[in-house]
């Protein structure tokens, strides 16, 4: 393999993984995935949670099993499998997912902020000093990046606190009687719930920037267990709080849990919430952006800094375009339905295919 | 070579004061034209540009016993005349004086050095040698160290101020500075290398490290670092701070400048790098993280608890210093929903009557309260301190009568300006006076949500930062739970068996863990 190996200086501990996964897979998703699942399931889809998050435990195993086997990213994988030509356009497509994947997540929040708070935020002018952000951060290299996932991750920990304030007026009877939904609703909200997983694919890209890389598995399957656990947690308390028929009419149940925080300086706190989730989304685009501007690096052989700027430019492009709640829920389900076939599909039949070129080449 | 021309005419009983004065201007005259016709070109210059200065003088004398004809040249605004009268002049004079060599045998001085190099002629010269010649000798030169030391004594510190523990600072001698940090690691392994820097200046500059505990790489960076600083005249330690951070582009000061000896000698240990520079009474210590900023060496001083706490306080009230104003605008702009209906009625009341929208209103008292700083800074003390208190009141008050800003504001801004001088460190609270501005200006264009915008834009910036390649917000990111025992809250020196992890040290451990660590049973 002619990968070009990575400074010492440049790579992450393995620990950070752990904040690295947990920050991309929390994100707008955490906004309405109750209603969603709940749509299925009822008040069963908490399983489904469960369900999700045990398959993604061996999504990852298969994840790792293709990186260290190739000794790289996805995109090693890639010519390992098909050669190096091949390869290369296998893994086009990718630069694109994560394009849609901080389209969706910008315009997402973007909406967010329409509705609740300045219903005239310019669209242009916002994304415009996001992208700018952005830019700032991957500019720092993936150590930057890292590092506002970590507080990303941490600095609004504290909100989870917050909803403490739900539980007198929840009634966790509402979600009894467990298992009257069948199989099949089961695995629909299991479907729709995998928007709000949508992340650890990172570790495919990632791995190479990993000091000490085997170390770093526990933490990302910790990473996994914490982030299914805490869905689980949430969305029970989601479904103590709001009747079923309620929770359909809400379009992002956390919002809404937040009304009835009431301190003595504070009311209205998802005012305060809204403002903290920029810091929470912030990694996900820059993400979004590193490893897509990574990739036209390696694909094209050009610098990754104007990878940069082409992914900038195309953010400012398209986002203006995007202006109903229409097109903004099909971006949203068009981005589940590519990350689920991504994850649950492609990843196994990389994986396999690995196993068979790998096969083939000790022949 | 110096006294090769026999044609100028000397006095030979050179004691004589006035004497010599007129003689010495007499013969360095002829002596300069007798240079230049040997065109020796690159000599030439310093000594022609040296005779303009009326401080150079050179006088002639012969020695009693051995009747050797000799000169001493010097500046004598550099050197004290004490010293050559009493201990140079008299052991010249009256000694078996034949060579330079015997010099070290008859003056009583430790610093003599003798050499045949006339390059060195210059720098010695200047940095207040007198120069030795005799007439049998023409290519070999003696000095003698007769430097003049003027300084102010040690006084209490006056920016690091703590009521508890040393009341030492240090002062702009070099010397004195190296004294006080030495006395408090009388150890080998206390290494101090000197540099000169700048070609006007010709500071001096020390840099002093611990072998076998400080980090390698960091001396030899800080080292090259050093080296490399190309400046006419460095007149203080800022200087070298400014040239040679990681990222000189940035609000944050990267190497930390104390006047603590006691803290010097205390991070030294740790296996920081210190560097002293002459005429500087700051000391510079890198590599640093953003949390040695907001300790006080005091703190060390206090029990744990005591101090942790007060190290909360410091965090909380820079926050909140940061934080408050934009906040204010930020809610009074655009989200007065957020306010319960009970403050929102006192906020009401205390804003009817404010024509100003609450930015403007925001900015200009923060001005206001940045302009009593300035002044009271630039003024003499006694008079800045009257303006202070005369100017905040009754600007304050005036303001609020006139009906220009709210009383709220006016509590927040004075309240965040005393709470920005809880910093420790000078240069980190100017920092923190600076760092509102941007939040403003983002609270008032997207609320809220700017607010946590600027905070994203400075997490980043620090994030990016380095001291000497080191993470600057470490303990916090990357994450190190030993580092972490020392940032808000200080554990128990017991806990502290490890040095700080960031500085890489040779030798991890400051003391044996095990034996700190046996725990008695009860009654035992």
């Amino acid at each position: 393999m002619h990968e070009q190996t990575i400074p010492d200086r440049l790579k992450i501990s393995p620990y950070l993984i752990f904040y690295a996964i947990m920050s991309m897979q929390i994100g707008l998703g955490a906004m309405d995935f109750q209603r969603l699942i709940a749509k299925y399931a009822g008040y069963d889809a908490w399983i489904s949670i469960l369900f999700v998050g045990a398959c993604l435990h061996i999504i990852l195993w298969m994840m790792y099993k293709i990186v260290e086997t190739v000794n790289g990213d996805i995109v090693t994988a890639h010519m390992y499998v098909a050669g190096n030509y091949l390869g290369k356009v296998l893994s086009f497509p990718f630069i694109l997912y994560f394009l849609v994947h901080s389209l969706a997540t910008l315009r997402t929040f973007i909406e967010i902020i329409q509705v609740w708070i300045f219903p005239d935020l310019s669209i242009f002018w916002f994304t415009l000093g996001f992208m700018l952000l952005c830019m700032y951060i991957v500019f720092g290299g993936l150590r930057t990046v890292v590092g506002i996932s970590f507080f990303g991750l941490v600095l609004p920990a504290y909100l989870l606190l917050t909803f403490g304030f739900n539980l007198p007026y929840s009634n966790f009877g509402s979600i009894l009687p467990i298992l009257d939904h069948s199989v099949k609703d089961l695995l629909k909200s299991s479907f729709h719930m995998s928007l709000s997983f949508i992340g650890i694919e990172i570790v495919l890209f990632l791995y190479p920037f990993i000091k000490e890389p085997q170390k770093s598995k526990k933490w990302a399957h910790l990473a996994i267990l914490t982030t299914t656990l805490l869905y689980a947690v949430f969305a029970i308390m989601t479904f103590a709080y709001f009747s079923e028929g309620q929770l359909q009419k809400a379009i992002w149940p956390t919002l809404m849990m937040w009304k009835i925080l009431k301190l003595s300086f504070v009311e209205r706190f998802e005012f305060i919430g809204i403002a903290n989730w920029n810091l929470i989304i912030l990694p996900n685009v820059c993400f979004s952006i590193w490893i897509g501007s990574r990739l036209v690096k390696k694909i094209f052989n050009i610098k990754q800094k104007k990878g940069v700027y082409l992914f900038i430019i195309t953010h400012m492009a398209i986002i203006t375009f995007i202006h109903t709640r229409k097109e903004i829920s099909l971006l949203n389900s068009m981005m589940a339905k590519i990350g689920f076939a991504f994850i649950m599909l492609y990843i196994p039949l990389l994986f396999i295919a690995v196993q068979i070129a790998k096969k083939v080449k000790r022949k | 070579m110096l006294l090769k021309n026999p044609t100028h005419n000397l006095s030979n009983n050179g004691n004589h004061k006035n004497n010599v004065r007129n003689d010495g201007d007499e013969s360095m005259k002829s002596w300069f034209q007798n240079k230049r016709a040997q065109g020796d070109t690159k000599q030439e210059n310093w000594i022609q540009t040296l005779a303009k200065s009326e401080d150079l003088k050179q006088t002639f004398y012969n020695n009693q016993k051995t009747n050797i004809r000799f000169s001493l040249t010097f500046l004598t605004t550099l050197v004290d005349e004490k010293i050559i009268e009493q201990s140079i002049l008299t052991s010249l004079l009256d000694n078996d004086f034949h060579s330079i060599d015997d010099l070290k045998r008859i003056v009583p001085i430790g610093d003599i050095q003798t050499c045949n190099d006339p390059s060195k002629i210059e720098e010695n010269l200047c940095n207040g040698y007198v120069l030795v010649t005799i007439e049998t000798e023409e290519q070999y030169f003696g000095f003698i160290a007769a430097k003049k030391e003027i300084g102010r004594g040690i006084t209490s510190p006056e920016v690091e101020i703590s009521v508890i523990g040393p009341k030492e600072a240090f002062v702009e001698s070099i010397a004195t500075n190296l004294n006080l940090i030495r006395r408090r690691l009388p150890v080998k392994e206390l290494i101090i290398e000197e540099f000169t820097i700048g070609s006007l200046s010709k500071t001096k500059i020390a840099f002093l490290h611990m072998e076998g505990i400080t980090n390698q790489e960091n001396v030899n960076t800080v080292r090259q670092r050093l080296k490399d600083v190309e400046f006419d005249a460095v007149t203080d330690s800022s200087y070298i701070v400014q040239i040679i951070s990681d990222n000189s582009n940035s609000p944050f000061p990267q190497l930390l400048d104390t006047e603590r000896p006691d803290r010097v000698a205390a991070v030294l240990a740790e296996g920081m790098i210190a560097i002293c520079v002459d005429g500087s009474p700051q000391v510079l210590l890198t590599p640093t993280t953003l949390v040695d900023f907001f300790s006080s060496f005091e703190d060390y001083y206090l029990n744990w608890i005591i101090a942790s706490f007060f190290r909360l306080l410091r965090v909380s009230a820079v926050t909140f210093s940061i934080m408050v104003t934009p906040l204010y605008v930020a809610v009074l702009t655009y989200h007065y929903e957020i306010i319960p209906h009970d403050l929102l009625s006192t906020l009401i009341t205390s804003r009817r009557i404010v024509p100003l929208p609450p930015v403007l209103e925001a900015i200009i008292l923060e001005l206001t309260i940045e302009l009593l700083r300035e002044a009271g800074a630039r003024l003499p003390t006694k008079v800045g301190q009257t303006i202070g208190i005369v100017g905040g009141i009754v600007i304050g008050t005036a303001s609020v009568e006139a009906g220009l800003t709210s009383n709220v504001l006016l509590i927040l801004v004075a309240l965040a300006a005393l709470a920005s001088f809880t910093t420790p460190i000078y240069k980190m609270s100017n920092t923190i006076r600076l760092l509102r501005f941007p939040f403003l200006f983002f609270a008032y264009l997207w609320g809220l949500v700017g607010i946590v915008f600027c905070l994203c834009i400075l997490l980043t910036h620090l994030i990016r930062l380095t001291s000497l390649g080191r993470p600057f917000l470490e303990p916090f990111y990357p994450t190190r739970w030993t580092d972490l025992q020392d940032s808000l809250i200080r554990f128990p020196f017991k806990e502290r068996a490890m040095r700080p992890q960031y500085l890489r040290t040779e030798k991890p451990y400051r003391y044996s863990k095990k034996k700190a660590s046996i725990k008695k049973d009860i009654d035992e």
